[in-house]
């Protein structure tokens, strides 16, 4: 141990600490200052943790603190606050640099340090000096321009106040700053893991490092008599179902005799540090007796396959689509392309690790304590519902605390379920604050696809037909499995026209991880197959693969390939607004070809459906006694900006200003249940629901004149309305046919990949990418852009570089993380047609912004070097070896 | 979708309502008598009731200790009540739906 003095935010500190204590485990855990965040098991590889010492930037979780003596240290909470904030705060504010917020203070501390040495930076400046930052919201392109926004503050040349829109300026189309981003600027949000709970145990989960076996035994005697340990908790000590049942009962919270997947929890050890419950647990001594591992769906479906759940065949879902007579029409066509499509499991990467704190709250009435659950769900009532079943305690509620990123990981109870338990089990308060890596081996992942396609023409280059044989590895447990298989279905035929269809969707149980929502979830998997099918079927006639999208566009009265007809498809007028971009871009393509380094582009389109079958919402708001309006809808914003949303909506629909508007959005005692954040559905279907409300309340006010609560219950009417929005056009497939029920809208995009190829390396650089969306009437452009920049930054990752190889991925180095290096100039072009069911006319895009990607670089790359790449990700290894095959 | 009491009213894979709306005393009556209630009491109907009138006003079910509280029942109580429980019990015999999932 040694005494240490040094100077935080400017106050002076003394510290005793051991040799091996790092600068961010004072900062969060003694000094209480939480704004800078823990990701990546403190190897230095995400810069959340980046703090200012002795005017540098340092990764906090790098630092000894011993080595600190007489440092001047300043964190993000120094910098500004809420209230008075600094600068560089507002930049990132009102540039919409934040989404999830989880690295903006490390992103805010690193431009600090770089602005007070360099006031002026240019972009490489800005992209070198935080390039030990991680970003998986943003695509870095509002990062980079929020630090240059604040070296215009911080030489004068403008003013926050200038850049600030105004009221003048009206709500509805204005970038007004997001409601949480100023706390999430200044370190003031709290993330699950910055609560820090009087006396709550630790734990530590054993998890099964082998990805089938049978449980024989298991020994914690010792373990029980480690420091420290309040005890081990086994699937018998599990008080409920011990199953965490989304849509299939097949997941336990924990294994009681078969582990199914590399990450399987067996047991929970809870101590009063982490430290000590992660000695004791290397003192756990568990006896496995693997048993066959069902590798990937091939051997799953093998007849002599053991099934990995007993009541439930591993071929666990099959749905056949049909539309018209696919084989006759392949055979009449002029031109016949089919190649194999493979996509890879891969990981969500939410920057914020797993985390889940539980703890009781008294009941004054002497009923049952309630626990409370504190996590990163996207879906608090229907996860409360979850675990009460689960846990076998019903007195429960969840909040929903800030979450850093999710991209479909959290549509399931991931922590909640052990921390919970053992909350029940030792009745005491929990933190369960997993590793990155140990949040890795416990989240869902992406389903990996493997699909036979074959795509054909008639001679007028008219699509005729297109089959599509998808196996989808399931992974261990189902979670949302064939709701996958249905998106990929209801979305199959994409942009496009194609009156023949014939597909078949199985989905089967592995032992590889579990597959689950995935930002997207099925349409980016089978949108790659798609459209690099039509660039080959392009290629194939002899035609311009733009205009080959463009005559093959689907038209109001004609049907996708559910046979649902679409009543709107503003996609034609998309195409037209990229057009003199491409033939820009392919110009200078064509000029970039003769060195060793070739440059190409590639097209990709979709059309991403919104507002699911049967899918239904529900919102509440209640006048209150100021006249202002309090909104109650369990809207989860892991990121995505629901709060924009949410009050510019309601500030326009009621004509009152922004700050009227105050949003109950993460507790389930207080909120509507309003379905998931997933699906790119809320501001769709939850929008709609509050806007529902809404009109009920403007009417009562209307008709009564009332402009206050007490007024309205004056008048002999509420203060507080329900409202309502549903698809009607409910139900699933036709089993036979996958014919029925689809969408009641969709959002659009087309995007362009310019990039250049290493024909020597292999290495793929993305120069540019262009998109043009059509969302309808855009309620907050950042946010919207935001979302489409992350998107695509997100989509090439997917097309590049990222895999999840369970027991090898474990971290971002190892995960492939994009960084503010790889990023790449973007533009964005918006058409804004009205959806006439979309809330002011709306739909949404989080996930839109991803499908049409993989399939623009995988084009691009086959435009540049000649070479197909059909099996996802294209690393710099597969091209060069379809290289030195051509 | 199924019939009961002479309407067609859908339903979710658990047996709950897809539309609050759809609910009616005597879907709840036959409902009740498929779930083993032997005969329906006026605690029956007021535990109902609040959870119909909960649900309106605040678009989700109580919390079990605003069920407890707004009825005066212990939890025993009311599970008393209702053999299949509360949740699959009462919550779903007043019609009220189940919290909307990705399905």
């Amino acid at each position: 141990m040694k005494k240490i003095r040094l100077r935080v935010n400017g106050i002076r500190r003394e510290l005793i600490a051991a040799p091996a204590t790092v600068l961010l485990d004072v900062l969060r855990e003694d000094l209480r200052l939480t704004g800078a965040k823990q990701s990546c098991d403190r190897k230095g590889q995400c810069g959340a943790c980046t703090v200012v010492v002795n005017r540098q930037a340092m990764r906090s979780c790098r630092v000894r603190v011993a080595d600190l003596e007489g440092a001047e240290i300043v964190t993000v909470e120094g910098l500004g606050t809420p209230d008075n904030p600094h600068l560089i705060q507002e930049a990132f504010v009102l540039s919409g640099a934040i989404q999830c917020g989880f690295c903006t203070p490390g992103m805010i501390m690193a431009a600090k340090a770089l602005l007070d040495a360099n006031p002026d930076p240019t972009p490489a400046e800005i992209k070198q000096a935080l390039r030990r930052n991680l970003c998986r919201c943003t695509g870095y392109k509002k990062i980079i321009e929020a630090v240059e926004l604040a070296g215009r503050f911080l030489r004068g040349e403008t003013t926050p106040q200038a850049v600030r829109p105004t009221a003048v300026q009206g709500i509805m189309g204005v970038s007004h700053p997001r409601p949480s981003a100023m706390a999430k600027a200044c370190g003031a949000a709290y993330f699950t893991a910055d609560y820090a709970v009087k006396g709550a145990l630790e734990l530590a989960v054993l998890r099964s490092a082998i990805p089938h076996a049978r449980i024989v035994s298991i020994d914690a005697s010792q373990a029980e008599k480690m420091p420290g340990v309040a005890g081990v908790m086994t699937a018998a000590d599990i008080k409920g179902t011990n199953i965490l049942k989304y849509l299939v009962a097949d997941r336990p919270v924990l294994c009681k005799d078969t582990v199914r997947y590399i990450g399987d929890p067996i047991l929970a050890v809870a101590a009063d540090t982490r430290e000590h419950a992660a000695a004791a647990l290397e003192k756990v001594q568990v006896e496995l007796d693997p048993l066959p591992t069902l590798s990937g769906p091939g051997a799953a479906l093998d007849a002599a396959a053991p099934r990995l759940h007993a009541d439930i065949p591993n071929l666990c879902f099959d749905q056949p689509q049909s539309k018209g007579d696919a084989q006759k029409a392949l055979q009449d066509s002029a031109a016949v392309v089919s190649a194999r499509f493979r996509t890879q499991i891969n990981h969500q990467a939410p920057l914020e690790p797993e985390a889940t704190i539980a703890y009781w709250e008294q009941d004054e009435a002497g009923g049952d304590d309630q626990l409370v659950i504190i996590g990163r769900s996207i879906n608090i009532h229907y996860h409360l519902g979850m675990l009460q079943s689960a846990l076998g305690w019903e007195n429960m509620r969840y909040i929903e605390a800030f979450s850093g990123g999710q991209f479909g990981i959290k549509i399931d109870v991931i922590s909640e379920g052990i921390a919970g338990a053992a909350a029940i089990h030792f009745r005491r308060p929990v933190r369960y604050i997993p590793s990155l890596a140990e949040s890795m081996l416990m989240t869902s992942k992406r389903h990996a696809f493997d699909m036979q396609v074959k795509l054909a023409a008639d001679a007028q280059g008219r699509l005729t037909a297109y089959c599509n044989d998808l196996v989808v590895d399931n992974g261990a447990y189902h979670s949302i499995g064939h709701v996958v298989v249905h998106r990929a279905l209801l979305m199959l035929s994409g942009s496009y026209h194609i009156p023949n269809v014939a597909a078949r969707g199985r989905l089967v149980y592995t032992n590889n991880p579990w597959g689950s929502a995935a930002r997207g979830a099925g349409p980016p998997q089978v949108n790659f197959a798609l459209e690099c099918a039509m660039e080959m079927l392009a290629e194939k006639l002899g035609v311009d693969p733009f205009d080959f999208r463009l005559q093959n566009s689907l038209r109001p009265g004609q049907s996708k390939s559910t046979g649902r007809v679409v009543q709107e498809w503003p996609f034609p007028a998309l195409m037209e607004a990229l057009r003199p971009h491409y033939r820009r871009a392919v110009k200078e393509a064509a000029a970039g070809r003769s060195g060793r380094i070739k440059r190409g582009v590639g097209l990709g389109t979709g059309a991403f459906g919104i507002g699911g079958p049967g899918d239904a919402a529900v919102a509440a708001v209640e006048l209150d006694p100021d006249g202002g309006l309090s909104v109650y809808a369990a809207a989860a914003d892991p990121g995505e900006g629901n709060d924009s949303m949410l009050t510019q909506l309601t500030a326009e629909c009621m004509a009152i200003p922004l700050d009227r508007v105050r949003l109950y959005t993460r507790d389930t005692g207080n909120t509507a249940a309003s379905g998931p954040a997933a699906g790119s559905r809320v501001t769709y279907m939850i929008g709609s629901a509050l806007l529902n409300a809404l009109e009920q309340l403007k009417a009562a006010m209307q008709s009564t004149g009332a402009k206050t609560s007490s007024e309205l219950e004056a008048a002999g009417r509420p203060k507080r309305y329900i409202g309502r929005k549903k698809n009607e056009d409910a139900g699933p497939l036709d089993p036979q046919t996958g014919q029925g029920p689809s969408f009641e809208s969709q959002v659009h995009a087309v995007q362009m990949v310019e990039l250049e190829v290493d024909t020597e390396t292999g290495k793929v650089k993305v120069l540019k990418m262009t998109t043009a969306v059509d969302a309808g009437p855009v309620i907050n452009p950042l946010n919207l852009t935001g979302q489409l920049e992350g998107g695509m930054d997100m989509g090439v990752g997917f097309a590049l570089r990222e895999e999840y190889v369970a027991g090898r991925t474990r971290d971002w180095v190892t995960f492939k993380f994009p960084t503010i290096r790889d990023s790449f100039d973007m533009e964005i072009i918006v058409r804004e047609t009205p959806r006439p069911k979309g809330p002011l006319g709306a739909t949404g895009v989080g996930e839109m912004c991803l499908v049409p990607t993989a399939p623009a670089v995988i084009n691009a790359i086959r435009n540049a070097v000649g070479v197909w790449i059909c099996e996802l990700p294209a690393t710099p290894d597969k091209i060069k070896a379809a290289l030195a095959a051509a | 979708m199924r019939a009961i009491a002479g309407r067609e009213v859908a339903f979710d894979e658990e047996g709950f309502f897809e539309d609050f709306e759809s609910w009616s005393e005597e879907i709840f009556e036959a409902l009740a008598q498929e779930s083993g209630i032997e005969a329906i009491t006026d605690q029956h109907r007021r535990v109902v009731r609040f959870l119909r009138d909960f649900y309106a006003y605040n678009g989700r079910a109580p919390l079990n200790n605003q069920l407890r509280q707004g009825m005066g029942l212990s939890l025993l109580e009311l599970e008393g009540l209702f053999p299949q429980g509360l949740k699959l019990g009462a919550r779903r015999l007043a019609g009220l739906p189940n919290p909307k999932t990705c399905s």
